[in-house]
């Protein structure tokens, strides 16, 4: 083809938009409601993700140091779990949320190897004396991969904390505890974790740290979220799939709309001896504008409706990502879907047309 | 030079000169059609065993019936239809084995004229007759020169900018002739350019049609007018029950 041809066919196309501006806007329509839907889906996705991962980086463990308190606890707890019921190891195992993760497993298996293990916080090297020695133990914990921070908790500090959340009626108890001048809370520190998908084997390397007494961790709700965030990251790609293919669908049905009613246009074009790519040019040039078009309009109603929905929300929740950080790759998702199924749509509907002749469109 | 090839495709107006430039006879034929049947997917035979040679420079009259043929072997020409047994021969292009390809190709070397004229509503005049030379990828320039000459020649220059809708139907068909010779082709098909205009406006049509003719374009005219072909006195071809029933000369029906 010439490029007289091509410059023609190019100003063709867009004179087409034009001429048959109903149709385009028809077309326009339809594919900017797929659009702005698969917009949404994807920005949702996003969002999801981000606050789960703000979720997840909120989500610290706490890690009790080895004392000469937890070692008058583990004593304590060792007496009555040798005078309780064997039924008893079954209750203290549900109640997973507050006991130690490491304690709890070996106390809930009830297996006599197991029980051999439990005594080995005692041994006098992995104590806790002061806290010079807790820092360094935080300095160990801060070795570990997927530790993201490390943030030491005094045993005075944490006693304080307790008073200030404690019930009213608790709080009497703290302060007897104080007159007696003895502190019952154990030097600590709460850590905070890089990622939730290695979370089991991470308190796993902090309960072998040495010094470390226990660790007091929330496995359930992590659990939780990285189900919820893997469980609407599949709905949103399922979303976006079954849209995109509404969106090609419908827009190959305009299409074939528009190339019924251009008929005798393209039966004019054959009988003067155009070629079928000639005939098929202007079309596709067409379909691309429509579908740039579309993606512009799509975009900026995103734009407005994704800041009116910032503004709208409350302080407690909020839209973690903003828009100007998805602007090109949404663009760009929608400038794809807009050329594909306006370019493509064409193509392959006029060539139902390409093949008839003079009288034949008639009868179609 | 173009300038003077449009002009001898439209032909002078002074009927002297006319017969000055005559074509000359030559023996291979433009058109022909060798033990040529066509019969339709429904049943219906349409043409049954034609034979017809018809040559460059000649103005041939179709004439028959409603469901006499005239249709089919007007497709049969354009490659709008094939034939289900013989030969179509038509500006040295064998249509019988012709790939789709080449159609286009085909095409462009006959101009055709509609009778329901056929004009793209959404374009003006001017462009209606330039898509035809846009699609054999004519310069823009020569595009512009050509076109108004074209549309001067019909008497339609100062109508370059009108819509198809906004002219007659007289207007219209002189747009539909301007369009199919404005790429100066060896051959021009009329399918009964007169059907929708009035009588005065049909004699001005074939006038011209004949003035084309003079100066050289062979002309092959479907008409159901009699009274057109008794008078402008060419070759007249009669079809009936899909057969040539006569073949005449000077516009003996």
């Amino acid at each position: 083809m010439k490029i007289q041809s091509v410059r023609y066919l190019t100003r063709e196309g867009f004179r087409n938009v034009w001429v048959n501006r109903l149709m385009s806007i028809a077309s326009i329509g339809v594919l900017v409601a797929c659009m702005v839907l698969i917009g949404f889906a994807i920005l949702l996705t996003k969002n999801v993700n981000v606050y789960m991962s703000n979720l997840e980086q909120q989500n610290v463990v706490m890690v009790y140091f080895n004392d000469e308190n937890s070692v008058i606890y583990q004593n304590a707890s060792q007496l009555s779990s040798a005078d309780a019921s064997s039924n008893s190891s079954d209750s203290d195992s549900s109640d997973s949320d507050s006991s130690a993760k490491a304690s709890s497993d070996s106390t809930s298996s009830g297996d006599s190897d197991k029980e051999e293990e439990a005594p080995k916080i005692p041994e006098s090297a992995y104590l806790i004396h002061n806290e010079e020695e807790a820092k360094k133990v935080c300095a160990e914990l801060e070795k570990i991969g997927n530790v993201e921070s490390v943030e030491f908790i005094s045993k005075d500090e944490a006693l304080k904390r307790a008073k200030e959340t404690a019930l009213s009626d608790m709080a009497g108890a703290f302060e007897i505890l104080d007159e007696e001048g003895g502190n019952p809370m154990s030097h600590g520190a709460r850590v905070t974790l890089k990622s939730m998908d290695i979370f089991e084997q991470t308190i796993r390397d902090i309960e072998k740290t040495a010094g470390v007494h226990s660790v007091v961790s929330h496995a359930e709700l992590a659990k939780t979220i990285a189900d919820i965030k893997s469980g609407i990251s599949m709905i949103c790609f399922w979303i976006i799939g079954i849209l995109a293919v509404i969106a090609l669908v419908i827009v190959s049905n305009t299409i074939r709309v528009t190339m019924y009613n251009r008929k005798l246009e393209i039966s004019i074009m054959k009988a003067v001896g155009a070629t079928d790519a000639f005939i098929r040019l202007p079309f596709i040039i067409e379909g691309i504008i429509l579908g740039l078009v579309s993606a512009i309009i799509s975009e900026g109603i995103l734009y407005f409706c994704y800041r009116v929905a910032a503004d709208s929300m409350g302080d407690s929740f909020t839209l973690s990502v903003p828009f100007g950080e998805q602007a090109l790759l949404l663009f760009g998702i929608f400038a794809a879907i807009g050329i594909v199924a306006g370019a493509l749509g064409s193509a392959f509907m006029i060539g139902k047309y390409l093949k008839k002749e003079g009288s034949e469109f008639k009868a179609l | 030079m173009e300038a003077q090839l449009f002009e001898n495709a439209f032909g002078p107006a002074d009927e002297n000169e006319i017969s000055a430039v005559a074509p000359k006879p030559q023996t291979k034929p433009i058109i022909e059609f060798r033990g040529v049947s066509k019969t339709y997917a429904t049943g219906t035979h349409a043409l049954n065993d034609v034979n017809i040679q018809i040559h460059p420079g000649e103005f041939v009259f179709v004439v028959g019936a409603s469901g006499a043929g005239k249709s089919t072997f007007m497709k049969l020409i354009m490659r709008e239809e094939k034939a289900n047994a013989g030969e179509v021969i038509v500006n040295g292009y064998n249509l019988t084995d012709l790939p789709r390809k080449q159609v286009p190709m085909l095409r462009r070397t006959m101009g055709i004229v509609f009778q329901d004229f056929r004009l793209i509503p959404t374009m003006d005049v001017f462009d209606n007759v330039a898509f035809a030379m846009h699609v054999v990828g004519e310069k823009p320039n020569v595009i512009r020169r050509e076109v108004a000459k074209a549309l001067s020649q019909v008497g339609l220059g100062h109508k370059a900018r009108s819509k198809p809708a906004e002219l007659s139907g007289g207007e219209q068909q002189r747009v539909g002739l301007a369009r199919a010779l404005i790429n100066k082709p060896t051959l021009l098909i009329a399918d009964e350019p007169t059907g929708n205009v009035d009588p005065n406006m049909s004699y001005e049509i074939v006038e011209m049609l004949s003035r084309i003719n003079k100066a050289g374009t062979t002309v092959l005219m479907v008409t159901h007018e009699h009274n057109l072909v008794r008078d402008f006195h060419h070759r007249v071809i009669m079809l009936e029950g899909g057969k040539i029933v006569a073949d005449n000369a000077e516009g003996a029906i």
